[in-house]
């Protein structure tokens, strides 16, 4: 898991900053919130959430040890809701963390190697973007099989462009600074330049982008587990729980309401810390944002 | 422009090309032995070696790609194993459902979005601002497949107004057909809306800063005159491409609501096949897509070109 949510700010203006940005306290709050839910989860459980129990199906919400019901075999919902953010954070932060690696490298050619190498990797990144990746989701279940790994496959398949995208106009701008210019007079490799220079200042940009595509896997994975092409149990994924709710005991059941309701706080909660980070990080968007 | 259009052309092109060779790779490289997973266990080797020989499947596989393309070149998809239907006629068939159904959800997006992103540019600081923006970044974090669920809870369960899934036939129904498209559409064009503010928002921000919307006001219009008369036509052009950016974002989304209201759209019938493991009929439909969307991205970039100046000329 990547913990990093700070980095290191021009001091005096970053208070007054952090004062006024509601959207990084309340992003951080609900993003919290959620890793704890998700860590606990590997030591607590309310109950077993895959194994069926029908004497207690679909109990309402409020019955006591089963505070927000059971579905229709039986499975307490809190327990699969909390195994569903284990699977949220493994899939979506998997899937952008892979993403940034690999749009960070790509990213950092085109911008400090040589037109060719610009051109290549731009174009590239151009044509994948038009790609439709829920399509692509598909054809990957097929031929790989559904699961985690597959899922976090097509989620790196999808970010990886736009990554390489952002990381490349970052880095020019980066590289076109007075310093870079001192750098190579002295005598700087361009790889030394690149890992001393460019990537500390943008890692404030990396930082931000992860947050938002890891948001983006969380909808994304939910997706293609609503659809019966991500994850399978005895995984559990939010998506799932949606279409179980559909396919088992229709969409007006409380059931359909949960799982919908924790993607959209959790989702929220990474796309406002996002936001705010980017205004603390990177001043220069504050306007646009 | 005539460079513009060509360099613009070309990498349409390349574009089609490497995409036509991901999806073949992606879908033969790991497919085993398509002839003998479609025909089933209990197929004969015979039965088997002539379904391969008949759809040119024992050939190498550079040579099927090269068959395949040119096939295509001559308006020729292939068709499926089992039916023998052709993945023309398969397609032609669904797009009265998918077509409609995207078409009209991207429309209704930008019909909320372009003024209330508007709106909330200019009132950015005030509170009508800040609760418009919050709106949309809920909105974002909203799973599309879940709008859809509730809208159909509330219009479809609970009022009965609407069905709640299920396709009338155009030709059996029209209005039938139309009340079966509603909440799809709704689902969708709301999803779209919310992520398309944002854009419009930060577009019109844009250009409310720019030197020309200051001189308009100096020569004496009021603030939305200026906006009106030159600032939209500049915020037009960012929310143009960011158009053809979502259109891929536009089918994720068109194939998911196909599956909610059980649509017999695109979407089924690629999941169908992909399960019957039709590969000529998968592999043509979603070249077909995407070819469909790198077009609709080369039409947006000459657009681009036409409308300002400084893009072709930087190109």
């Amino acid at each position: 898991m990547n913990t990093t949510t700070t980095a290191p700010t021009v001091a005096p203006r970053r208070r007054r900053r952090l004062e006024l940005n509601a959207s990084l306290v309340v992003g951080v709050a609900l993003t919290i919130g959620f890793l704890v839910i998700a860590i606990v989860s590997f030591f607590w459980l309310p109950s077993n959430p895959n194994i069926p129990n029908i004497k207690n199906r679909m109990l309402p919400p409020g019955t006591v040890d089963h505070w927000l019901g059971t579905d229709g075999l039986g499975r307490d919902i809190i327990a699969q809701l909390m195994v569903g953010a284990r699977t949220s954070i493994l899939v979506g932060a998997g899937g952008a963390t892979i993403s940034l690696i690999l749009g960070t490298i790509a990213g950092l050619v085109a911008a400090a190697y040589g037109k060719i190498a610009d051109e290549t990797i731009s174009r590239g990144a151009d044509i994948m973007l038009s790609i439709p990746g829920m399509v692509t989701a598909l054809v990957l279940a097929a031929t790989m099989g559904s699961g985690a790994l597959t899922t976090i496959f097509a989620l790196t398949a999808f970010f990886t462009p736009s990554f390489t995208r952002v990381i490349r106009s970052a880095a020019m701008s980066v590289l076109q600074e007075d310093f870079i210019t001192s750098a190579k007079l002295y005598g700087r490799g361009k790889l030394f330049i690149l890992a001393r220079h460019v990537i500390p200042n943008i890692a404030g940009v990396m930082i931000v982008q992860f947050t938002l595509y890891f948001a983006a896997g969380i909808l994304t994975e939910a997706g293609l587990s609503y659809l019966g092409v991500g994850v399978t149990r005895p995984s559990i994924s939010w998506g799932m729980m949606l279409n179980e709710a559909q396919q088992t005991v229709g969409i007006s059941s409380p059931l359909a309401m949960w799982p919908g309701l924790a993607i959209v706080i959790v989702v929220l909660g990474l796309n406002l810390l996002g936001d705010g980070l980017r205004d603390v990080l990177d001043p220069k968007l504050k306007r646009r944002s | 422009m005539a460079i513009y259009a060509l360099r613009k052309l070309a990498f349409f092109l390349g574009a089609v090309f490497v995409a036509s060779l991901a999806i073949f790779i992606l879908i033969r490289a790991a497919g085993g032995n398509v002839a003998a997973i479609v025909l089933g266990k209990d197929a004969t080797a015979e039965a088997i070696n002539a379904l391969a020989h008949a759809y040119g499947l024992d050939q190498p596989l550079p040579v099927q790609y090269f068959n395949w393309i040119t096939n295509m070149l001559q308006g020729d998809l292939g068709q499926s194993f089992r039916t023998k239907e052709s993945v023309a006629d398969l397609v032609t068939a669904r797009l009265s459902v998918s077509v409609p159904l995207a078409l009209s959800g991207l429309l209704l997006g930008l019909i909320i979005a372009i003024p209330v992103g508007t709106y909330a540019a200019r009132n950015v600081g005030k509170p009508s601002g800040a609760v418009l923006a919050l709106i949309s970044q809920i909105g974002i974090a909203v799973p599309v497949f879940w709008a859809g669920i509730l809208l159909s809870v509330l219009f479809g369960v609970k009022l009965g107004w609407l069905p709640t899934g299920g396709w009338v036939d155009w030709r059996e129904s029209p209005i039938g057909a139309i009340r079966s498209l509603v909440l799809p559409v709704l689902s969708l064009g709301l999803i779209m809306a919310a992520v398309l503010i944002r854009y419009v928002r930060s577009a019109v921000l844009d250009v409310m800063n720019q030197d020309y919307v200051r001189t308009a006001r100096a020569v004496g219009m009021t603030r939305t005159q200026a906006l009106l008369s030159v600032g939209l036509r500049n915020a037009a052009l960012p929310i143009v491409t960011i158009v053809g950016l979502q259109i891929a974002e536009l089918i994720g989304g068109t194939v998911i609501i196909e599956m909610v209201f059980s649509l017999p759209g695109l979407s089924r019938m690629i999941l169908a096949n992909v399960a019957a493991r039709e590969v000529i009929v998968v592999q043509s439909t979603v070249m077909l897509i995407i070819i469909f969307v790198i077009f609709v991205n080369f039409v947006v970039d000459l657009l681009y070109g036409v409308l300002d100046p400084r893009v072709r000329n930087a190109a």
